[in-house]
């Protein structure tokens, strides 16, 4: 998911790609998120009441949809 | 896996096919336009096109930032990266986009400090491991990608991050659509409206196309089933005479988008007067800038750049691809002296991009009307 190649992947922003993830933490307004083992800090500025558990729609490390 | 399975069942794809053959008059061609490149991608990939009846034609639209973006602007970043001690970061696929010389991957190999990064996010982690380099995130995307840049950029003047900036090349969604619209050489019947960006925007800004142009749109998911149940649902309106937005991709995209994203871009960003799109020309009110509350990190005020409006180049046939006017294969360069490898125009970078999609997933298959090359 790191990628942001053309031949290995997919481009984030070209793609329109959201990624959906599980929040495992919280720290410091960021969520740390893992998705298929790979994890990442995700800003949840835009959402609300995001916490362990919760599977956010992730673009560009910011959640931006708290999905059912 | 949740959400993805169930939207790639085959079986089910053949039955909505067969939905939409039962919709379509057979003496009309239809003409639907995808304005997502995250649509265009998956159409190629899982054939999409070959679903569907002769008379129903999908028209790729201009959704993939980086096939939008001039020469001049890739000029620009490339004078910034080139100024000493500068670490630049951006996307991947901007490495690649070609400038008038040469690319941002010429210039990391001719010694730039350039960097790929995933995220604006990722961009400010640099700037503060390395705290005596001035950090420069080139941002570039539609209204899903500007949230993400806003935030860093409120989060890097709460930190005092002050080696980081930022050169704006972000982009709205509605005034290309609007010059789509008004252009004559284009008639579509209906619209396959962006996913992603209907989660920050909502479906509101796009009533202005049914109501003002009397198309119908359909705010979709990037699945294979979500993309065929859009055009079934755009073909259902035709049929029955109706006309509005309707929202395929309820389980994400609420109505109202998101407050907050769009108060974050409010605070950040102000509207550049004009914007040039390559293909389409200069486009009133459809980029954005630093606001002035923000000036102080943007990266085309703290570094000199040509800011050269530069001609694409003549055998380059991407305006009118973008445009919808000819399909990838028809551009004369196609899959010859313009390859994924050695893209001559910006719709052969990104895989999103009609001609990259195309040329990695279609161009051996001759039923969508395309040469086996």
């Amino acid at each position: 998911m790191t990628e942001c190649d053309s031949h290995a992947g997919r481009c984030i922003t070209c793609g329109d790609v959201g990624v959906e993830m599980r929040v495992l933490a919280i720290a410091d307004g960021l969520a740390r998120c893992d998705a298929d083992g790979e994890q990442r800090d995700v800003e949840i500025a835009l959402l609300d009441d995001v916490g362990p558990g919760d599977v956010l729609l992730v673009h560009a490390d910011v959640g931006l949809v708290k999905l059912g | 896996m949740r959400f993805v399975d169930e939207f790639r069942d085959g079986a089910l794809g053949q039955k909505v096919a067969a939905q939409i053959l039962g919709l379509v008059d057979p003496g009309r061609h239809y003409k639907v336009m995808e304005v997502c490149g995250g649509h265009t991608h998956s159409i190629y990939r899982y054939g999409v096109d070959d679903l569907l009846p002769a008379n129903v034609e999908l028209v790729h639209g201009p959704g993939c930032p980086v096939c939008v973006i001039p020469m001049g602007r890739v000029d620009d970043g490339i004078a910034i990266a080139s100024e000493p001690g500068v670490i630049f970061t951006c996307f991947g696929d901007m490495l690649r986009v070609p400038g008038s010389h040469g690319t941002l991957l010429d210039a990391k190999a001719r010694g730039a400090d350039v960097r790929m990064v995933y995220s604006p996010l990722d961009a400010l982690r640099i700037a503060k491991a390395e705290p005596d380099r001035p950090v420069v995130f080139f941002a570039i995307g539609f209204e899903t990608t500007a949230p993400s840049t806003a935030l860093t950029l409120m989060r890097a003047r709460a930190e005092g991050v002050e080696n980081f900036s930022c050169m704006c090349n972000h982009v709205t969604i509605v005034p290309p659509l609007r010059a789509l619209l008004d252009s004559p050489d284009l008639r579509l019947d209906g619209f396959i409206g962006p996913g992603h960006v209907s989660t920050v925007v909502g479906a509101r800004p796009f009533t202005f196309i049914p109501a003002d142009y009397g198309r119908p749109v359909v705010i979709a998911g990037f699945e294979p089933l979500d993309i065929l149940q859009a055009i079934h649902m755009i073909l259902a309106q035709l049929a029955e005479g109706r006309c509005e937005v309707e929202n395929q991709y309820k389980r994400v995209v609420p109505y109202e988008g998101n407050r907050r994203a769009l108060a974050a871009m409010a605070e950040v960003f102000a509207l550049r007067p004009h914007f040039e799109w390559r293909g389409l020309g200069f486009i009133s009110q459809s980029a954005l800038r630093l606001s002035d509350a923000y000036a102080d990190l943007d990266a085309e005020r703290r570094f000199s750049v040509p800011g050269v409006r530069v001609a694409d180049p003549k055998a380059c046939q991407c305006g009118e691809v973008l445009k919808g006017v000819i399909k990838p294969w028809e551009c004369k360069v196609f899959g010859t002296a313009c390859t994924p490898e050695h893209a001559i125009g910006t719709c052969m970078v990104s895989p999103e991009g009609a001609c990259a999609a195309y040329y990695n997933y279609g161009r051996f298959v001759t039923s969508s009307g395309g040469p086996n090359l």
